[in-house]
Formats: C-alpha cells, structure tokens, sequence
C-alpha cells in the first residue's frame, strides 16, 4: 500500500479513532489483499510507509463480498463494481480475504 | 520510502535504521546494531548499474560492516537483482552478506553464491524474513562453518562439497525409490536446478530479408481488453492482429501492466510495444517483413512453469507463421 494511502487512513483514524472505522478493499490480487490487509491492521510490513510500526487493527472487508455488496445501493454497484464483479476472479478474493481475517 | 514512485531514487546513506531495519535493530536484540542503511530506487540500480555499484563498494570500503543484510526482496525482481549485486560486491570485500528472496526471484540467477533466506511472495512475510535472515546473519558474522543449504535453511547455491554418509550410495538409492513407489516422501540427493539454460537461438542471417515477429510482455492489448489478460500473476498469453496498423494509437489499444506506472504507456503504446519504430524500418529495408499479429501478456509476478509454457508456445505460434525472428520488448 503507498504511502498516501497510509496517510490518509492514518488521518481517519487520528479523527475518528480506530472503533467505528471499516476498512473496505478493491484490489484483486490475492498478493495485494495480504500486504494491504496486513498494513491496515498489524502496520506496514514494508516499514516504508506512515503506517509501519502501526498497528490500526481495522475490520477489512473487500467490496466484492456479499456483505458488502448488501449494504450498497443496487445500481450505484452496478454502476461502480458490476463489471469488475464479472470479470474478476471473485472466490480468489473471497478465499483471500477469509485467510486475512484468519478465518481458514 | 515508497513504491514505484520512488523507483528512480539514486543511492543514498542514512545512519543507524531506516525502514525495516528498525525491525533488525530489535531482532538485534542488543547483539549488534544497525550501523547504516543504504537506500537506493530498484529501477535506478537496474539501470545505472554503475553508478549504484560504485555506491556500494565506496559506502563498504568506509563502512566496513561486520555483516550486511540486503532486502528482503521478496518476490520483487529488479531488487531481488539489487540485493543479490550488494551481497556479492560484498563478497568482494570479503564482507559477510545476507538477502531474503521467493525462490523464484530472478535476483537468484545474478549471483547464484549469495545466502538468501526463502521469502514469501510479499512484504507480508517480512517479519519472517527478517528473523531468517538474522539468525543466519549472525553465524556468517561469527565466522562459523555453514552446514548445507537444507540444514541451515538457505536456499541452494549450487555448490556441492565432498562429505561422508553412514551408508553407502547404492541403499540410499534404493531406498528412495522404494518410497517414491510407495508414494512417500523422500529427498534427492541431486535436485534438478529450479532454473533451465536457455541456450540462444542462431544469429538471424539476413534482417533485410527476415520476417519479424512482435513479442511483448508489456500487457499492450486492445482497447477494453477482450481477453481480460491480468494485471499481474497473469496464467496465459493472447495474440492480435497488427495488418494494416502504422502504429498503435491511445484511443485503439492500452496498457493493463500492474508492475509498473502504465499511464504512459496507455499515452503512446508504442512506447512498449513500438510498432511505429518497426514500420519505419519495414519501410527503410532494414526488416523483410513484419507479422501480421503480435503477441503478448503481462510479465508480472507470473510463476515461472507459466512463463515456460507461454514462451514456447508463443514460439511455436510465430514459427507457425513464417516468422524468422522475434523481437520480445523489454518493459
């Protein structure tokens, strides 16, 4: 993850503190998932950005899961994720984000 | 310091830790300390190589470190490239030297006698990286003799040393192909090398007459990417149609590269792909003939059994058509 993407996280959760504050993924590479989800919750593992030594531990979820999917207007998703939903290898992602979460 | 931003930073001297070294400095754990960190852009130690050597020799020479640990890299492959250089400029100075690379970096095919630490694929796994490249740092600096790459748990290299088993080749022979019969698991004594020579193809005799085939690993396709070839970790590769193109304009093709800063290949594709060059030398003489199709896929992160199986049967496509020789452009 950038380092201006560190930042400006880290500046959410300077404001809002780190309990009402989601993380919420779009990325499709399962490697990319592992590297942002790990910078959001332990620190950066790379110690290159604002968030290395940093341990947030924000929820992460990725806006191609159902869950997600729920809570967003039908059409504006349609809109925003529809193609990338159709294109994208979505139970890579699903499998990803449950080993991120350390759900097995 | 950053990602591909940040590429092009020339080499640089900090004191004391930097980054992940401060990682190092409590796995050090009061057993050492981080005297200095160099830092310096993969893409500029790739490309000004001499510069970026000169850097490291002049920064050991004044340093003299008592061990020097480069990367991890990962799975990265200009700086697994960069750390495997500094290990073996170390080397030079007789200077213990210590990386973290996947086993699939490529940095491991520039200087194959460098220690690396199996890595995972990313800098998710640095904690463990770390601590592996520590630990065997620490016994390298002590001067100790290293027992074999599968003992210590750095990845081979390549070097094979007189030694004596309990018993003699022939059991063990048998032995193994007894469990390799029965399914169980069993370990070579001789491991086929995970890299293969690739043995160069014949000097193309006449240009002027030759015809050429366009090869890119640079992910240049159509516009909207019909086959939805892969930003990275791509599995396949696709072929298009080049008849009648002078060149490849913004608004008919794009770049979907995810290993590097790709706007401005999506600008002028032909930056990547340069067909715009090629035509004029068609026009000049100085190629016979251009195929009329190019190939391509996204050279990112793609496993090296994937690499292998596209190489040849892109090959095998071109030879296919006529082609007498292959133009593959780098990225």
């Amino acid at each position: 993850m950038d380092p201006e993407s560190q930042s400006q996280i880290k500046a959410v959760v300077d404001r809002f503190g780190n309990e009402d504050v989601v993380v919420v993924l779009g990325a499709a590479d399962p490697d990319a998932l592992e590297v942002a989800g790990e910078t959001v919750t332990s620190g950066d593992p790379a110690y290159a950005g604002p968030l290395a030594g940093v341990s947030l531990g924000l929820p992460v979820v990725h806006i191609l899961e159902p869950e997600v999917k729920e809570q967003v207007d039908p059409q504006v998703y349609s809109e925003q994720v529809g193609l990338l939903e159709l294109t994208l290898d979505v139970e890579a992602v699903h499998s990803a984000m449950r080993k991120l979460r350390g759900e097995g | 310091m950053g990602g591909e931003e940040v590429a092009d930073t020339p080499p640089q001297r900090h004191e004391g830790a930097v980054g992940p070294g401060r990682v190092l400095e409590s796995l050090l754990a009061g057993g050492g300390e981080v005297a200095t960190t160099l830092v310096c852009g993969d893409g500029f130690f790739n490309e000004q190589p001499d510069e970026a050597h000169e850097a490291v020799r002049a920064w050991l020479e004044e340093v003299r470190p008592d061990l020097v640990l480069a990367g991890p890299a990962f799975a990265a492959g200009r700086y697994g490239v960069a750390c495997s250089h500094v290990c073996r400029l170390a080397g030079d100075q007789a200077i213990p030297a210590v990386t973290g690379l996947h086993p699939e970096n490529p940095g491991r095919l520039v200087y194959p006698k460098a220690y690396a630490v199996p890595a995972a694929r990313t800098a998710a796994g640095m904690k463990e990286a770390l601590e592996a490249m520590t630990a065997l740092g620490r016994r390298l600096a002590g001067g100790g003799e290293l027992g074999p790459a599968e003992v210590e748990g750095y990845l081979p290299r390549g070097i094979r040393r007189p030694g004596y088993r309990d018993r003699p080749g022939a059991e063990r022979a048998v032995d193994m192909l007894v469990a390799k019969l029965s399914g169980e698991p069993f370990r070579t004594e001789i491991p086929v090398e995970a890299y293969d020579a690739v043995a160069p193809a014949a000097p193309v005799l006449d240009l002027a007459q030759a015809t050429l085939g366009l090869v890119t690993t640079g992910a240049i396709v159509p516009k909207g990417n019909p086959d939805r070839l892969r930003r990275a970790s791509e599995t396949r590769w696709s072929r298009y149609p080049l008849e009648a193109l002078e060149a490849l304009g913004a608004d008919a093709y794009e770049c979907v590269h995810g290993g590097f800063f790709n706007m401005i290949a999506c600008e002028n594709p032909n930056l990547v792909l340069p067909l715009d060059a090629v035509r004029a030398l068609e026009r000049e003489g100085a190629i016979g003939r251009l195929a009329d199709f190019y190939c391509c896929t996204t050279g990112n992160d793609q496993r090296l059994a994937d690499c292998v199986r596209n190489g040849r049967e892109i090959a095998s496509a071109l030879v296919d058509a006529g082609v007498e020789a292959a133009l593959l452009v780098a990225t």
